[in-house]
């Protein structure tokens, strides 16, 4: 397994917002984490990504023991997250915040992998030197997606991206997903929409309440248990 | 107001009526008095003790300008602990004072050598030092209004860079003009001089000054202006969300807080006898501000403690400085000449910040207060009785119609409406980045729509401010705990019911500890909001709202986090506390098993649409909201009406 | 006409001093929120460090760079000792912290070399004036803007085409977002202090030639100055740093024109109290901190 997380608990002062959540992301695996608002989806992503403390539990990447590193270690290590809301870097231009994204490479592999987004996202060179803030929302998406690329990641952690896009735009979200799975990529993805998760992903877990409820593959999961329930009235599965 | 009925129940079952000033006769006034007596004789004793120790009149002088610092830092005190708004400005207010003070005190004799030519006829005028106080105060206090005014504007809240760089402001423009206006002050250098024996001779009005500005910092941080601060100090926005406007009651802090600043002044200048611009500028306003933050700003008694630890450290320093190295017949050995020389002093007050800043930012005792300290160890408190519940109040509609809301090019929400009467529970739904919160925040005043409107009854709320909303009978939760976390459980109740007893309920009181008790807190009601667990924190802030007297409660994910059995019992309590204030509610919640449990109606939003509105049955059977929260591709073989 | 002109060349030779000073206030404040109260020290002691070296013989030629070095040095001795165990503290933790740095470095001084100013001789050509037409130019505030727009021009494409640049700017816009981009924060921290070191340096020299003297006490003019002018152009901007510190030392040389005989020593109150206002009735200062422009 590439990713392995187990019995990870992170709180919030003395709140507990992630209780004993195991799991686990095997190499050229996309991997869908559903489950309501408040569950905590967004802190487990930014857990394992080192943005918080975990209180207990350890995530072992690619055999090694990272639990608690930093976010710079842990992209240093192969693992990059698309943060929730994108948190592009407005007043940078599109290259820019490429280049930011590829600031642990060597300037020449940095050169060679800017050739290779654009190669996935072709619209970023008609807007190479414009504004990332006037971008519009699913071109906002896919240049985050495309800075995180930039660092070569073995694994990409991906926060809701589809939130706040009309649903053309949440279309394009899916295929890419699609098209990173196709082109061998390990993607652990957050989505608000399960059903559409799920067409895409090779398994996916159910968190609800800080815990993981259910687990199994895509299309199994729909089909064995009642997701809506799962997902909104509560029930474990 | 339809909620007045809480009155009925929660007033009066128990204890004796106090004033809207003073919650309780007892616990606000006579322990602080007690408290005051206690501080005071400590503080006075210890300095007294040293001058036996010690004798000469350097000693004597070292104790009588402690005594005239304590003053001074309790005035700043009152300010920044309650409010939390870091003040770099109170010897500003201090130089004004004193320059007045001066002005007015010193015989005319002396000023002709000094400022002949004092505008306004100014070194005609005769005063003795008290009157002169009262001019210097006067004058100081009008100075702090416009201050005031301008802190206020650019909306100055604990952290705010504007309230640092406007206090600091004042502190620079006083001393430039101290140095500079020489007809008036006598410039940088000669500066104004009392004449010989026209000094301090007593330490009697330094004493009854020190034990008044004790007692005030106590009492103000018992009444319900300093509550209200203080809570506005540990969130102003929550504080807002309960009706409180931080600006008014910042102010009247910052007033209380410059008189007596003035008057520590005013006996600084009487007590030295001259007058500089700089002993009213950076140097005494490190000196002032490491006293304040060493001991602990929050509290009158962490303020006496620095002020005493740094003159003790401070004359330590300065005696080994220049009398050699042995302080009360102790010898140390060695050449030590390197560490004990001039400077010394101000090097250790430039260290005790920076050490006190990474090591405990808030103090030695932080906001630790006798006064309650004794409350809290000598008077037991019963539980009371169980709160009744209110008489059905008279029928009220609470609506937002047609409300959009942009952000840049994102549309939040998209001429969503919905309806809320008094007398039910009304669930609001939706995905993730539907817009709930948005429209939970446009009713509350929070965020202004584009476009729509929110009526209470006959009222327009549409973009009225947040506390004004809150008076009007709306409050609200939040999705992320805003809690006044350094505020005991019973005091942050207690906050909402001061401000309900003003602006809900005609004056009359409401009984805090059934509404603690009625949460199932009472066993927590003296531990720091911030030391409670999750479902404690949830079950506070419910009755924190509730204690607001609301006609509706807008609750926010009250539920978020939890387990299944634990939001089955938050069915209960909403249901409980919101029979007992009478309140409609409208709730926020992803949780269906607890919306269908609690619910009278249900709306589900979608991308800022209402997409279907309900009983809970009707609404989970939708197949729109089914997709919405499932995604377009969800269940095909499910049949779309 | 004439002295408008004289009033501008001398207001945009301070200017550019504070321009230099703001910027570096603004660089740190950017990447950790710190308003820096100490940011005068460093003037302070490379200005002792220059009192030593012309005491050994040093000409302004290698005092020059010496000042730059120290500068450097001492912002990041600071950061390591001070600064560091204060960060992710609130505000007003960290700006006291630098409050009691602020203190500490003068009274340290002042203990082991004493409150006496200490005086170096001015360069030769610090009183010289050429004419352009009818208005008279001194050939220092000539070097100091030409000095200051290589340097903003430097930092520019420093902050414009390097990476470190780039990961100072974007740890400025958004911390988190920064690391997760692998941008060490540490290493980003330092940079910004030492970038903001040498931009003091470099005001440092002009600042230093122009006195003729140090002292203990004489961090607190060019603190104020630099934290003026970040605080102008809305704190955490740097070009808005840049605009304030030109706009600063022209206010200043105005102000002393046009404000009657004995007003005209109240410059900088009137200067700090009109910036009172403009956070009274504009927070964000001239440019808003919420939309932090590019340099």
């Amino acid at each position: 397994m590439l990713l392995e997380v187990s019995g990870l608990t992170t709180r919030y002062g003395s709140i507990s917002a992630l209780r004993d959540v195991s799991l686990s992301v095997g190499a050229g695996e996309v991997v869908g984490l559903i489950g309501p608002n408040g569950a905590g989806k967004t802190t487990l992503l930014n857990t394992v990504a080192g943005l918080l403390p975990p209180a207990a539990g350890t995530v072992v990447f690619d055999g090694t023991d990272v639990t608690g590193a930093a976010p710079e270690q842990m992209l240093k290590s192969g693992l990059a997250l698309v943060p929730e809301h994108r948190r592009i870097f407005a007043d940078f231009t599109v290259a820019e915040n490429l280049r930011i994204g590829g600031i642990t490479l060597a300037a020449a592999e940095r050169a060679e992998m800017l050739e290779e987004v654009v190669e996935v996202f072709p619209f970023l060179r008609s807007r190479w030197d414009a504004m990332a803030g006037y971008l519009s929302g699913g071109e906002a998406q896919q240049l985050a997606i495309a800075r995180a690329l930039m660092c070569r990641p073995r694994l990409l952690l991906m926060d809701e991206p589809s939130l706040g896009l009309a649903p053309v735009l949440v279309d394009a979200v899916f295929e890419l997903i699609a098209e990173l799975r196709d082109r061998g990529r390990t993607l652990l993805v957050v989505e608000q929409n399960a059903a559409r998760m799920l067409d895409v992903a090779d398994r996916a877990y159910v968190l609800r309440s800080g815990a993981v409820v259910g687990h199994g593959a895509g299309s199994g999961l729909l089909a064995e248990t009642d997701l809506f329930d799962t997902f909104v009235r509560g029930s474990a599965a | 107001m339809a909620t007045r009925s809480l009155v009925a129940a929660w007033t009066g079952n128990r204890r004796r009526e106090a004033g809207l000033l003073f919650p309780s006769l007892r616990r606000d006034v006579a322990f602080p008095l007690a408290g005051a007596v206690v501080l005071f004789a400590a503080f006075v004793g210890a300095g007294l003790l040293y001058t036996l120790m010690v004798e000469g009149a350097s000693a004597e002088k070292l104790i009588t300008a402690m005594f005239i610092d304590a003053i001074m830092v309790i005035g700043i005190q009152i300010y920044v602990g309650n409010t939390g708004v870091f003040s770099f400005g109170h010897i500003g207010f201090g130089a004004v004072a004193g320059y007045a003070f001066a002005i007015f005190a010193i015989a005319p004799e002396d000023k002709y050598t000094r400022i002949p030519n004092a505008p306004w006829g100014l070194a005609d005028v005769e005063m003795g030092p008290l009157p002169a106080t009262g001019v210097a105060l006067v004058i100081t206090l009008i100075v702090a209004v416009i201050v005031g005014i301008g802190l206020g504007r650019s909306g100055a809240r604990s952290g705010s860079v504007a309230a640092t760089v406007i206090t600091l402001a004042l502190l620079f423009f006083t001393h430039e003009v101290a140095a500079s206006w020489n007809e008036l002050t006598g410039g940088e250098r000669a500066g104004l001089t009392f004449g010989i024996g026209d000094t301090l001779q007593t330490r009697t009005p330094i004493y009854l000054a020190l034990f008044a500005a004790i007692v005030l910092a106590l009492l103000f941080a018992r009444s319900s202006i300093g509550r209200l601060n203080q809570a506005a100090r540990e969130d102003n926005l929550a504080a807002r969300a309960m009706g409180i406007n931080p600006v008014v009651q910042q102010t009247i802090a910052l007033l209380l807080s410059v008189a007596v600043v003035a008057v520590a002044a005013s006996l600084r200048v009487y007590e030295i006898g001259s007058l500089l611009p700089e002993f009213f500028f950076f140097q005494y306003t490190l000196l002032t501000l490491v006293m304040l933050v060493v001991g602990g700003r929050n509290g009158v008694t962490g303020a006496l403690l620095g002020v005493a630890v740094i003159t003790a450290v401070r004359e330590s320093a300065r005696r080994m400085g220049s009398d050699g190295y042995e302080i009360f017949g102790l010898g140390l050995d060695g050449n030590l000449d390197w560490v004990f020389r001039e400077g010394l002093p101000t090097v250790l007050l430039g260290l005790a910040m920076v050490v006190f800043m990474i090591w405990r930012p808030n103090g030695v005792l932080d906001d630790w207060e006798v006064d309650a300290w004794l409350w809290r160890r000598f008077i037991r408190q019963k539980p009371p009785a169980a709160a009744v519940a209110a008489p059905e109040p008279d029928a009220l509609d609470l609506s937002a119609s047609g409300v959009t809301v942009e952000f840049g090019g994102f549309r939040a929400l998209d001429g969503a409406s919905i309806e809320v009467s008094n007398r039910e529970i009304v669930g609001l739904i939706g995905p993730n980045g539907a817009g709930k919160t948005t429209l939970v925040n446009v009713m509350t005043g929070m965020v202004d729509p584009t476009s729509g409107e929110v009526q209470l009854g006959e009222m327009g709320l549409t973009s009225e401010p947040s506390h004004s909303i809150a008076r009007a009978g709306l409050v609200r939760t939040f999705q992320n705990l805003r809690l006044f976390s350094s505020l005991t459980v019973r005091e942050n109740v207690e906050v909402a019911a001061l401000m309900a007893s003003v602006h809900r309920n005609g004056g009359s009181r409401t009984d805090i500890d059934a509404i603690v008790a009625g949460a199932g807190l009472w066993e927590q009601r003296n531990r720091r909001a911030g030391q409670l667990d999750y479902g404690n924190s949830r079950r506070l802030e419910l009755a924190r709202a509730a204690a607001a007297a609301p006609a509706f409660l807008l609750l926010d994910e009250p539920t978020s986090g939890m387990s299944g059995t634990e939001s089955l019992a938050m069915v209960e309590s909403v249901r409980s506390m919101a029979a007992a204030v009478g309140a409609g509610v409208l709730v926020i919640d992803h949780d269906l098993n607890f919306i269908t449990g609690i619910c009278d109606r249900v709306y589900c939003l979608d991308q800022g649409r209402m997409i279907a509105i309900g009983t809970p049955d009707e609404v989970q059977a939708d197949a729109a909201v089914k997709a919405a929260y499932l995604g377009e591709a969800a269940q095909p073989g499910e049949d779309r009406t | 006409m004439t002295e408008l002109v004289q009033n501008l060349i001398d207001g945009l030779g301070r200017g550019s001093i504070y321009a230099l000073l703001a910027l570096g206030v603004a660089v740190v404040f950017g990447v950790m929120h710190l308003l820096n109260f100490a940011h005068g020290e460093l003037i302070t002691v490379s200005g002792y460090a220059a009192y030593a070296a012309f005491s050994n013989g040093w000409s302004w030629y290698l005092v020059a760079p010496l000042i730059v070095v120290v500068s450097v040095v001492t912002n990041l001795l600071i950061e390591r000792i001070a600064f560091s165990r204060v960060r992710g503290s609130s505000e007003f933790t960290q700006l006291l912290t630098s409050f009691g740095i602020h203190f500490l470095v003068a009274a340290i001084f002042l203990m082991y070399v004493g409150a006496r100013v200490q005086t170096f001789a001015e360069p030769g050509w610090i009183a010289d004036t050429y004419s352009v037409g009818p208005v008279r130019v001194e050939v220092f505030d000539t070097v100091v803007i030409i000095v200051a727009i290589v340097t903003l021009v430097l930092t520019a494409a420093v902050l414009q085409r390097t990476m470190f640049g780039l990961s100072i700017r974007a740890a400025a816009a958004d911390f988190d977002a920064a690391r997760l981009m692998g941008v060490n924060s540490d290493r980003v921290i330092r940079g910004a202090f030492a970038l903001s070191g040498a931009l003091a340096g470099i005001a440092g020299i002009f600042w230093l030639m122009r006195a003729g003297h140090t002292s203990p006490t004489s961090g607190i003019n060019p603190m104020l100055s630099g934290v003026l002018a970040a605080l102008i152009g809305g704190l955490g901007s740097l070009k808005g740093a840049v605009i304030g510190g030109l706009a600063l030392g022209l206010a200043e040389v105005m102000l002393r024109t046009w404000l009657p005989g004995g007003a005209a020593a109240l410059t900088q109150g009137v200067v700090f109290s009109l910036i009172a206002l403009l956070f009274i009735f504009r927070p964000g200062g001239l440019v808003n901190v919420a939309h932090a422009e590019r340099v």
